[in-house]
């Protein structure tokens, strides 16, 4: 009775474990896939929005800026005052346009869609070192390697860009350097910059991560990716992001295109 | 002398190596610092109790003197060492001030049934073993050590019940004490110093159940780690 009592407490124990091991995985998966959908909503959200903005405001402010010009030859005939006015919104509307180019590529990434991980990045750098007084360095093993699914390589783009991006916020740093590594089975991306560095555990300990480190975590958890924080002893901070390598399998989203959208057949 | 002690070995060879079958869990206590944790600490100080009651009764038995006596103390004391391991396991409050309040209650009960079943409690040679304090005493084992397993199945927090020292060490005492519930209600009736009772092969079965039990310890301890402790 008592040899019985002992093998039911091992047995129980062990399916009740098992149990609670299959519910917890099908816990993460849902949650996994729950995530993922909020993430590609996200995403479809802002090609949307992208492509209205260059399909729709951006055709009509060009059109606006050739009606200018046209409107322009006639006015530059009378008043000076006038002529000025034209000019000036003229201006405007070339002022416009641009911002609506720069708002519609930091929505929708097409650089990465088109040329890829390392050219979406150096993209990425060569604007931030326009806006800011940084030192952006950026080194890639990519050339030879396959390109990445598409998950992959946005997640990657979206991570470096969190990274970057909070280094600027927060680190007052002067330097950052990227460093995008692939081998046969991950994907590495290192953002190290000079700034004053952040103690990854105190954050976690005392709940701190804000949505930035959060939405990285989430991010990484879709594609099996981890990432990792560290203090140089030079000072600054590491962070050392790493997703298993998926092969692009060849569909690639449209992109961007002015009248991309299929006419009406009346 | 030395040949009664041979004389002993010889006729009771089961009995001598239960005794000395206790020095296993205990040399093993001791090898992997074990004592750390308060349950195994109590552990400790039972089987030092218990080795030490033994050999003194193994002696006495020996040269023919009533031993009976140091058995009836024994059972208090197991008692309150044995259960108290389990006051430090249980998470639960109510359930630690349960095993507090049965153990001040077995106290006086098993004190009771000394004095009751020995109204002159001076006359050593006359000692009689307890009555109830025995059964009642498996009873109460039996019980804290299912409360325990139904614990840690309802808890979920051993990933592993095999390496898991604690499970060892009840798996031992359910063993043992499940024997002994069985023959415990018997015991005043048959080992009496006079006119002792063959009853054959069952008088071995505690002695077996003992060298079990102390062979599931020695597994128990095994499996301790003070480092795995202290992280926990």
């Amino acid at each position: 009775m008592a040899f019985f009592v002992i093998l039911f407490v091992m047995f129980y124990q062990k399916r009740q474990l098992h149990q609670e091991k299959k519910l917890r995985e099908i816990e993460k998966d849902h949650q996994r896939k729950l995530l993922d959908t909020a993430l590609n909503s996200e995403e479809n959200e802002r090609r949307r929005i992208a492509q209205d903005l260059h399909d729709d405001i951006g055709t009509m402010l060009s059109l606006t800026k050739l009606s200018l010009n046209q409107l322009s030859k006639l006015v530059a005939e009378s008043d000076i005052k006038e002529d000025q006015i034209m000019r000036k919104s003229q201006s405007l509307v070339e002022e416009t346009i641009l911002h609506v180019r720069r708002i519609t590529r930091d929505l929708v990434p097409t650089t990465l869609e088109r040329f890829g991980l390392a050219a979406a990045i150096e993209e990425f750098i060569n604007k931030l070192e326009e806006d800011n007084n940084l030192r952006l360095s950026f080194r890639a093993n990519t050339e030879d390697a396959p390109r990445q699914s598409q998950k992959v390589e946005l997640t990657i783009y979206r991570i470096m860009q969190e990274l970057v991006n909070n280094s600027i916020k927060h680190s007052k740093c002067s330097q950052i350097e990227i460093n995008l590594q692939v081998n046969s089975k991950f994907i590495g991306l290192i953002v190290t910059d000079n700034g004053i560095g952040f103690d990854p555990e105190m954050i976690k300990e005392n709940n701190l991560a804000g949505l930035g480190l959060l939405g990285i975590e989430s991010r990484l958890a879709i594609v099996d990716g981890t990432i990792a924080y560290e203090k140089p002893k030079s000072g600054g901070c590491r962070a050392f992001a790493q997703i298993p390598v998926v092969h692009a399998s060849g569909n690639k989203p449209e992109p961007l295109h002015p009248f991309r959208r299929e006419r009406m057949t009346i | 002398m030395v040949e009664k002690y041979i004389s002993y070995f010889a006729h009771q060879p089961l009995a001598c190596i239960t005794v000395f079958s206790t020095l296993l869990p205990l040399a093993f206590i001791c090898y992997r610092k074990a004592g750390v944790d308060p349950s195994f600490r109590l552990l400790l100080i039972f089987l030092i109790f218990k080795i030490s009651t033994d050999i003194i009764m193994l002696h006495y038995a020996t040269f023919r003197w009533n031993n009976i006596i140091y058995y009836n103390v024994g059972i208090p004391v197991r008692y309150v060492l044995l259960s108290g391991m389990f006051y430090y396991k249980f998470e639960s409050k109510i359930l630690r001030k349960w095993i507090l309040n049965i153990m001040i209650v077995f106290l006086i009960f098993s004190v009771w049934d000394i004095v009751s079943v020995n109204p002159d409690i001076l006359d050593l040679h006359g000692h009689r073993m307890v009555a109830y304090a025995t059964t009642l005493e498996s009873l109460l084992m039996l019980f804290w050590i299912l409360i325990y397993f139904y614990e840690t199945i309802r808890s979920l927090k051993i990933p592993n019940l095999l390496s898991f020292p604690f499970f060892w060490i009840c798996s031992g005492l359910l063993l043992f004490y499940a024997s002994f519930a069985f023959v415990a209600p018997f015991l005043t009736y048959v080992f009496k110093w006079e006119n002792w009772l063959n009853i054959g092969f069952v008088s071995y079965v505690p002695y077996v159940f003992e060298i079990v039990t102390n062979i599931f310890l020695c597994i128990g301890v095994s499996f301790f780690s003070p480092r795995y402790y202290a992280e926990h």
